[in-house]
């Protein structure tokens, strides 16, 4: 008894705990869409996702009217999905109705999703006005509206990306007719001696020697061409050892040595030692000093004697 | 353990039915009433004078707010009546002169409640409405105190009563 007690308890523990583990849909409601005027979009109104259903609208406003005037208020949402209204909700200020009351409305809808709900607005029939509108929009969002939302979602499925087969052309290099043609002469494998008698079947003398001609002009061709990548390569390694050699003799010359000199440290005192203090004037100095005045003076004095 | 007890009963329930019995069945039931007051706004005095307390916004004060949830139509009177003395206040040199008025603030359905405000009856500081619509019925109240002779209020705190009624027909 106790253990069938104990197997519905865990079976009723298992299952609140699978319905917790789903994704729960989640509630809100919007800012109000009459903020820049009577008329509004719903795109700029509603929240982003797509599973989205409008459950309510709650509005208010204040009217504006002469208490003996009639006038009708419609608060309303265009049908995408076909003509008419989505909602609308029409509220009748009758006269003896007083200017300045508002009102406060809540009003529940069937839920419906966000892609039916057109654009909105107030619309005023007679004399008078609103001002002061405020409209809200409540909301459900089932988060699992696209299953895809997440692997938790009911419905949900693994994309399998679809890899694109490519029918690949298998390269058999045996098949190849480089390959088949590389028999050489004097090749005694049974591949080539089977394919020179196939080759030889059929063909006349005169084409027997005309091919034969063909072959040493090509062979001699090839001894010239091959004879000329030998110069080239000769003409290059002379070139690289040169070059090897100036680099040989660059490195004798190498000045790092200077570099690495380094001067021993300590005090070095000054050598030189005046032993009076007073410095005479140098006579030659003013020998000559002297001398370039008299020579100066000939030679501004050599202007007048022109 | 279990089965003992069961034996028990068993043997208790033999026992009684042995002897004539009377019970008294009780019926209990429940009436939620159909016209719920909610305080929206507490008012608040200003003081623009040395004399005067009044709610009037543009003086400082915070008219009160109440609204009534009707879920049967035509059944009850809003009956709702403005201050006339402080509740608490200090001692008072002098008369207090007092003024007040309600007035419907806002309506739920501007198509059966719109006229209320034109409808109501007023006698004394009471204002009362019919109340021929279920929704919610918002009324504000305005309270001025004059004090007789010009006289300062002395310090304190005040305290004034607005009485909201629902009263079945």
């Amino acid at each position: 008894m106790l253990k069938k007690l104990l197997w519905v308890l865990v079976a009723c523990c298992w299952a609140s705990y699978s319905y917790s583990d789903g994704i729960n849909p989640y509630y809100g409601y919007t800012g109000n869409a009459a903020v820049n005027g009577l008329s509004w979009n719903m795109r700029d109104v509603l929240p982003s996702p797509p599973g989205l259903d409008i459950n309510g609208v709650i509005y208010n406003y204040t009217i504006r009217k002469q208490t003996e005037d009639s006038v009708t208020v419609n608060v309303q949402n265009e049908n995408i999905s076909g003509t008419g209204y989505i909602f609308r909700e029409r509220d009748e200020w009758k006269p003896g109705s007083l200017d300045g009351t508002q009102i406060n409305k809540v009003v529940p809808v069937v839920p419906s999703n966000r892609s039916l709900w057109g654009d909105g607005s107030i619309e005023v029939q007679g004399n008078g006005s609103v001002e002061d509108a405020r409209v809200l929009y409540t909301y459900r969002v089932d988060p699992c509206y696209d299953p895809q939302y997440s692997p938790q979602c009911p419905g949900y499925k693994v994309i399998i990306p679809d890899i694109e087969i490519v029918d690949y052309e298998i390269y058999d290099a045996t098949a190849d007719a480089y390959t088949q043609n590389a028999c050489v002469e004097g090749d005694t494998s049974s591949q080539c001696v089977a394919q020179k008698d196939d080759d030889d079947e059929g063909e006349s003398e005169e084409e027997k020697e005309e091919r034969e001609a063909e072959e040493e002009k090509d062979r001699k061709e090839r001894l010239e061409e091959a004879l000329a990548e030998a110069d080239n390569s000769a003409m290059f390694a002379n070139a690289l050892a040169q070059s090897q050699i100036l680099a040989a003799i660059d490195a004798a010359r190498n000045i790092n040595s200077y570099y690495a000199k380094t001067i021993s440290g300590g005090v070095y005192n000054e050598t030189i030692s005046l032993p009076r203090t007073e410095l005479p004037d140098n006579k030659q100095g003013l020998r000559n000093g002297l001398a370039q005045q008299l020579l100066h003076q000939q030679m501004v004095q050599s202007q007048y004697e022109k | 353990m279990s089965t003992k007890i069961l034996k028990l009963a068993v043997l208790g329930t033999i026992g009684l039915t042995s002897f004539a019995q009377a019970e008294t069945v009780p019926i209990t039931g429940q009436v939620e009433s159909r016209c719920v007051i909610v305080t929206d706004t507490a008012g608040v005095y200003g003081n623009p004078n040395a004399y005067t307390l009044t709610t009037d916004p543009s003086q400082g004060g915070v008219e009160s707010v109440v609204r009534f949830d009707v879920t049967l139509a035509d059944s009850y009177y809003a009956r709702i009546t403005s201050p006339t003395e402080f509740s608490s206040s200090p001692n008072l040199p002098d008369v207090v002169t007092w003024t007040g008025n309600t007035e419907v603030d806002a309506v739920s359905d501007a198509s059966t409640m719109g006229t209320y405000e034109s409808n109501k009856i007023q006698y004394g500081n009471t204002d009362q409405y019919d109340l021929t619509a279920t929704g919610s019925t918002w009324f504000k109240t305005s309270s001025e105190a004059v004090l007789g002779g010009s006289r300062p209020y002395p310090g304190g705190n005040y305290t004034a009563l607005v009485l909201a009624e629902c009263i079945a027909k």
